[in-house]
């Protein structure tokens, strides 16, 4: 007999997966946020998914403490691709998580 | 001079990528009282009356001028202060009145007076 | 044991001399030292917390403790473990949080651990470019140049010529990859193991691994 079938909640699943290529969203908020303004734009790798799914910190940081539970990636951005004088030869890279909310896929 | 929404939409706590002299080597041993503010800071989040991410966020509304004269664990306490009143669990006279109590405590303490 | 270097980013001063280690038990200022604004603010709130029964009497007292039980001796401890088990190394890199785990290091603020491999291609640095995230449960506090301006600006745009100020020149082919950390993940870096040290007991080189190596400013150096 076959498995049932489930349906995952809205949010359970992540997005993205190891390897797809994405860009940090480029949106200015106030107030409280974990995106670095030096990475907004830029385009890199998804390295990780984090498990599991947790709150937005960007909400968190007001009190939310639970609710609308998303994932957060590990990225991998080029040095080259944010900083224009870095030696253009250079494969050094930045390593940083960010939210589902603030990547698109390319 | 950056322009005025860039003091919104750059955190005065951001630095990745802003121009800086030579890194140097300091550190120090905690004070007691910092020691306790950090075991504050924890026991806090434990108990989500102020979870971490407040805790950053609180730091950051300080502004860029107590930011830079704040050393790291004044900033914590302060911000503290706010969001707790924010949240209404203290009131700036609870702090004010038990600062005064502390103090003369503190003084009964002092030898000579 | 950690440099006493005064720097706290501004004038600062105080005579550690007079100061009484008692009354962080204590509460209470003794001797000739006398607490400033800000430890005022912080016992107050302390008190007026556990007055109105928000945390307990006896939680901060335990958290210092806790806080002193943790070192960078632990993170060295799990560097050595996985430079002489190969298993343990695999264990550690898949899941770094569970594997300091069964080392009985426990993850009390939640955070999850990644670690990060120096191998003879890739050399890895952390940083916090945002405040001052670290891997606390198994390295401590943090030193004050981690949190400061110049190391949270600079390792991301010049990580290079920052590890140069630490006295660590990467050759040009191996990779350096910076980690910011942003979210509830921290780092801890497995530094490559020194030639020489192949004969070496666990607890030997465990005491070759010095903090700085973990957040990968500087290499592991046979001493």
């Amino acid at each position: 007999m076959p498995a049932p079938q489930i349906v995952l909640a809205q949010g359970e699943a992540p997005i993205f997966a190891i390897g797809d290529r994405v860009r940090v969203a480029v949106r200015f908020p106030i107030g409280h946020f974990r995106v670095p303004n030096y990475i907004r734009g830029k385009r890199g790798a998804i390295v990780a998914v984090i498990e599991p799914a947790a709150v937005n910190n960007e909400e968190e940081g007001y009190g939310r403490n639970a609710g609308s539970e998303r994932h957060y990636y590990r990225i991998s951005l080029p040095m080259t691709e944010l900083w224009p004088a870095y030696p253009k030869s250079s494969k050094d890279s930045l390593f940083i998580e960010v939210f589902e909310t603030w990547l698109e896929r390319i | 001079m950056p322009a005025k929404q860039e003091l919104l939409t750059h955190l005065p706590t951001e630095f990745g990528g802003l121009q800086a002299g030579p890194v140097e080597r300091v550190e120090h041993e905690l004070e007691p009282w910092e020691k306790r503010c950090h075991a504050l800071a924890d026991v806090l989040d434990f108990h989500k009356i102020i979870n971490t991410e407040e805790k950053r966020r609180g730091v950051e509304a300080l502004g860029a001028e107590l930011i830079g004269k704040l050393t790291y664990y004044e900033r914590w306490i302060v911000a503290f202060a706010n969001i707790l009143f924010e949240k209404g669990i203290l009131t700036p006279d609870d702090v004010a009145g038990k600062m005064e109590e502390v103090a003369a405590r503190l003084g009964e303490a002092r030898p000579g007076t | 044991m950690a440099e006493h270097k005064h720097g706290h980013g501004h004038d600062h001063d105080h005579d550690h001399d007079d100061r009484d280690h008692d009354r962080a038990a204590a509460g209470i200022g003794s001797g000739d030292y006398v607490p400033g604004y800000f430890e005022k603010l912080e016992m107050s709130i302390r008190e007026l917390l556990v007055e109105r029964k928000l945390i307990g009497a006896d939680e901060i007292r335990r958290q210092i403790e806790v806080l002193d039980s943790r070192t960078p001796a632990l993170g060295a401890k799990v560097v050595a473990r996985a430079w002489v088990d190969a298993e343990f190394k695999k264990r550690l890199l898949a899941d770094g949080r569970g594997a300091c785990e069964e080392l009985g290091i426990s993850f009390y603020d939640d955070t999850g651990l990644i670690v990060l491999e120096n191998t003879d291609d890739v050399h890895n640095l952390v940083v916090c470019t945002l405040c001052s995230c670290y891997p606390r449960p198994v390295l401590g506090l943090p030193p004050d140049w981690y949190k400061l301006k110049p190391y949270r600006a600079r390792a991301v745009t010049e990580p290079r010529a920052v590890l140069a100020e630490f006295g660590t020149i990467i050759p040009g082919d191996v990779e350096v990859r910076v980690s910011d950390s942003t979210a509830k993940v921290r780092f801890l870096v497995l530094p490559k193991r020194p030639k020489g040290s192949e004969n070496f007991s666990e607890e030997k080189l465990a005491a070759l691994v010095t903090r700085d190596s973990m957040i990968g400013v500087v290499p592991v150096e046979l001493k």
